[in-house]
């Protein structure tokens, strides 16, 4: 159990610190609010309209989306070759250096296609 | 129940450096060859796409794709010299792909198909030139409204999707892994590469685009649905046998491996083996279109762009047929008695079904599509043989009936009028007179579908019910026996109206081919000929290559 | 816990998902039904590994999720072209071609 008391102590540590910011900013700043603050928040870009018609997006996402989904799956076979990198030895590096190409040349050919412009 | 359960954390850590004890794996490059070597050649497409001007796609597409189907036949041809058709055929791949005789013969139909369609897919003299340009069946660019301004602009700057070859390739590559793959999830694997890019191929379509993206979507709907069923069969023998390697799973059904607690729990119950053979077999059975399984096939053949359903018809029912054997003679003849009579009732239902449902189409396609699906049942009664002539005479059916049915979609595609291919029937009235040479070719094909002698048809047929009446289904031959009457007369009857009835006024024009499409039919007028005349030849090669490496 | 529990799991949304597929008329709703099924195989196969105390299922696990992931890249591709053109992702609108 005693291992686990500092652990314990960061945690209370950085609940503290946190709860005393958020307050301390709450007393002491200045409230000037504006369009941009009161908008939904969307990981720091522009927040995008609500389309009109009723909820329906630009083909745009569904291509970045899927294009995302792609290259993201590849890390599946990426993490169990690096756990077993040094067994693997030099068959596993050639093997996945081509697994990697391969996905590399579907990469070039969605970016020369303009598939990774937005407009 | 808790006590034969291994925890795979505690084993783990109970022996000290477990990574150490990984064996390197070893891979047959060169007896992977001609599947790498189409692989290859589809990434090379994919770089052509990527980097050359559009003018210059085309051709070097057509080049990268001949040479590449080429250079793969060269090389299961040097494999099967090499012996590895029968005294050298093992297993490769640490235990992924077999390399024996079956494999080697259904690859080379497979990659032969492929080149024949390849020349089909870049016929460009059919269509009138849109604004100057040739173009082929493939739409303009494939993500366009039909009928919307960005289609018309596409056109007008002389877009072609010149991505169908790489899309070809990818899907060759699959086949040819199909009928070769040694573990289920090889299987499973193969099944997607190829399903894909046909799902995609079917999508594109120049004219009737509404009806292409129709068969797409429910084709692939359909598709998905019958790999999941696949998949989930796949899990359930896993779960029987604790392996997937084929060889594996036939030992566990015969009782000779070595056994487990948990094996002992498992295999306790023939339930999981049952029902997972079968949803596995439901899953092949659906790609090689067997009655209840053949709902999508009249749309989808209709639908699709005509050099891809030629090209599907042909080769999807080769590497299908090609794993269904596999599956059948390699891991499941351990429980013959309990798929043996749910085969028979497919293939009498498929032979039955398909014949009846052709005599009432109006619509060529659709009418090679029924026509196809009654070949299946044909081909399934040689599966259900079970015996070394079964298998021989299943891979001569195959070669033959997909040369011809590759030759008769070819012929589809140039009776054309003003609103593209003219498919409809009525339509074909006294092609005969008006073009004696296109509707004599498409009557050798028809009357090989029948199974006439002289052409491969007939030697194809032959050789199956010959081999299923060996094995003891004499019922199942008299009953293909009078389905393939029945599915004569509808040949017969295209054959009558082609050359006995009056030609319509304002009936369609016969285009004229280029090279291209003129070597795909002949090439399918060649080989049905060929072995119907000398079938003898390809009998004893198929023989030959009719041993399966366990 | 009995890891036969997962497998009932499994076999239900394997059952799920396939009356899904049969009984949804969108497209899209169809499809995911189909990745389910997929999802509730991958359930099986993981519990297998675990009876067998072998690594094989949990390997095909991953590839199932890649599959699956080519099979929603291509499937969308499909739907979408498709409901452009149509403006709906029904599937009995798919019926210009005759049963």
């Amino acid at each position: 159990m005693n291992t686990y008391v500092p652990i314990l102590v960061l945690g209370a540590l950085a609940a503290g610190f946190a709860i005393f910011s958020v307050d301390m900013a709450r007393r002491t700043g200045p409230k000037r609010y504006n369009r941009a603050k009161l908008d939904a928040y969307e990981c720091g870009i522009e927040p995008t309209p609500q389309p009109a018609g009723g909820g329906r997006f630009p083909i745009k996402y569904y291509l970045t989306a899927m294009l995302f989904i792609v290259f993201d799956i590849e890390i599946v076979f990426l993490y169990p070759w690096a756990v077993s990198f040094d067994a693997l030895g030099l068959f596993g590096l050639v093997e996945m250096l081509l697994f990697v190409l391969t996905v590399f040349v579907a990469y070039a050919y969605v970016w020369r296609r303009g598939g990774l412009e937005w407009d | 129940m808790t006590g034969t359960i291994h925890s795979l954390w505690t084993t783990a850590a109970d022996s000290a450096t477990p990574l150490d004890k990984i064996p390197t794996p070893k891979i047959e490059y060169a007896q992977l060859s001609p599947v790498l070597i189409v692989f290859g050649a589809a990434v090379l497409g994919i770089l052509v796409e990527a980097l050359l001007p559009r003018r210059s796609r085309y051709i070097a597409q057509l080049g990268v794709s001949v040479t590449g189907l080429a250079a793969a036949f060269a090389a299961i041809v040097a494999l099967a010299a090499d012996g590895y058709a029968s005294a050298k055929s093992h297993i490769a791949a640490m235990g992924a792909v077999a390399v024996d005789g079956p494999a080697l013969f259904l690859q080379g139909t497979i990659v032969l198909v492929a080149l024949v369609a390849a020349f089909t897919f870049a016929e460009r003299r059919l269509d009138p030139l849109a604004h100057g340009r040739r173009v082929d069946s493939f739409a303009a660019q494939g993500s366009t409204v039909p009928g919307s301004e960005q289609e018309k602009r596409a056109v007008r700057a002389g877009f072609t999707t010149t991505e169908v070859f790489p899309l070809l390739l990818f899907a060759v590559g699959g086949m040819m892994i199909f009928p070769a793959a040694n573990d289920l999830l090889t299987l499973f694997v193969s099944l997607e590469v190829f399903s894909l890019p046909l799902y995609l191929l079917c999508a594109l379509a120049r004219r009737h685009r509404l009806l292409s993206q129709e068969a797409a979507v429910k084709y692939f709907l359909l598709g998905a649905f019958s790999s999941a069923i696949l998949l989930f069969g796949v899990a359930l023998l896993y779960g029987y046998a604790g392996t997937i390697s084929y060889g594996g799973i036939a030992d566990v059904i015969s009782g000779t491996a070595k056994m487990t607690p948990a094996l002992a729990n498992t295999t306790a119950n023939d339930s999981l083996l049952l029902i997972g053979g079968a949803m596995v077999v439901v899953g092949l059975l659906f790609k090689v279109a067997a009655v209840p399984f053949h709902m999508w096939t009249p749309d989808v053949y209709q639908g699709a762009p005509t050099p891809v359903t030629g090209f599907m018809a042909a080769a999807t029912k080769v590497a299908a047929f090609g794993a269904l054997l596999r599956l059948l003679y390699v891991v499941l003849p351990g429980i013959r008695w309990d798929w043996r009579p749910v085969m028979w009732g497919v293939a009498i239902a498929t032979m039955v079904i398909g014949a009846i449902i052709a005599v009432t189409q109006t619509d060529v396609k659709r009418l090679l599509a029924y026509s196809s699906i009654a070949h299946a049942g044909f081909i399934l009664a040689g599966v259900i043989a079970l015996s070394p002539d079964g298998v021989s005479s299943v891979l001569f059916y195959l070669a033959a009936y997909s040369f011809v049915t590759l030759g008769a979609f070819a012929v589809v595609t140039l009776v054309r009028d003003a609103g593209g291919e003219a498919t409809h029937l009525s339509r074909w009235a006294g092609l005969g007179r008006r073009s004696p040479l296109v509707a004599a070719v498409f009557a050798v094909f028809l009357l090989a579908f029948a199974g006439i002698p002289l052409t491969s048809g007939f030697a194809g047929k032959f050789a199956v019910f010959k081999a299923a009446a060996q094995g003891g289904a004499v019922p199942l031959v008299i009953i293909g026996v009078i389905s393939s009457a029945i599915a004569a007369f509808f040949y017969i009857r295209v054959i009558v109206l082609m050359f006995f009835s009056e030609p319509q006024p304002g009936g369609p024009s016969v285009a004229v081919p280029s090279a291209l499409t003129s070597t795909a039919i002949a090439a399918g007028v060649a080989v049905t000929l060929a072995l119907g005349v000398a079938p003898q030849y390809f009998l004893d090669l198929a023989g030959k290559a009719s041993v399966f490496v366990r | 816990m009995n890891p036969i529990n997962y497998l009932y799991l499994s076999a239900l949304l394997f059952t799920i998902g396939g009356a899904g597929v049969l009984v949804r008329r969108n497209a899209i709703i169809v499809f995911m039904c189909v990745e389910l099924m997929l999802n509730a195989c991958n359930l099986a196969f993981v519990t297998f590994a675990r009876l067998h105390g072998n690594l094989d299922g949990q390997i095909i696990a991953f590839f199932t999720m890649v599959v699956a992931a080519a099979e929603v890249v291509v499937g969308l591709a499909i739907i979408v072209t498709f409901f452009r053109s149509r403006h709906s992702a029904s599937v009995d609108d798919a019926s210009l071609m005759k049963l």
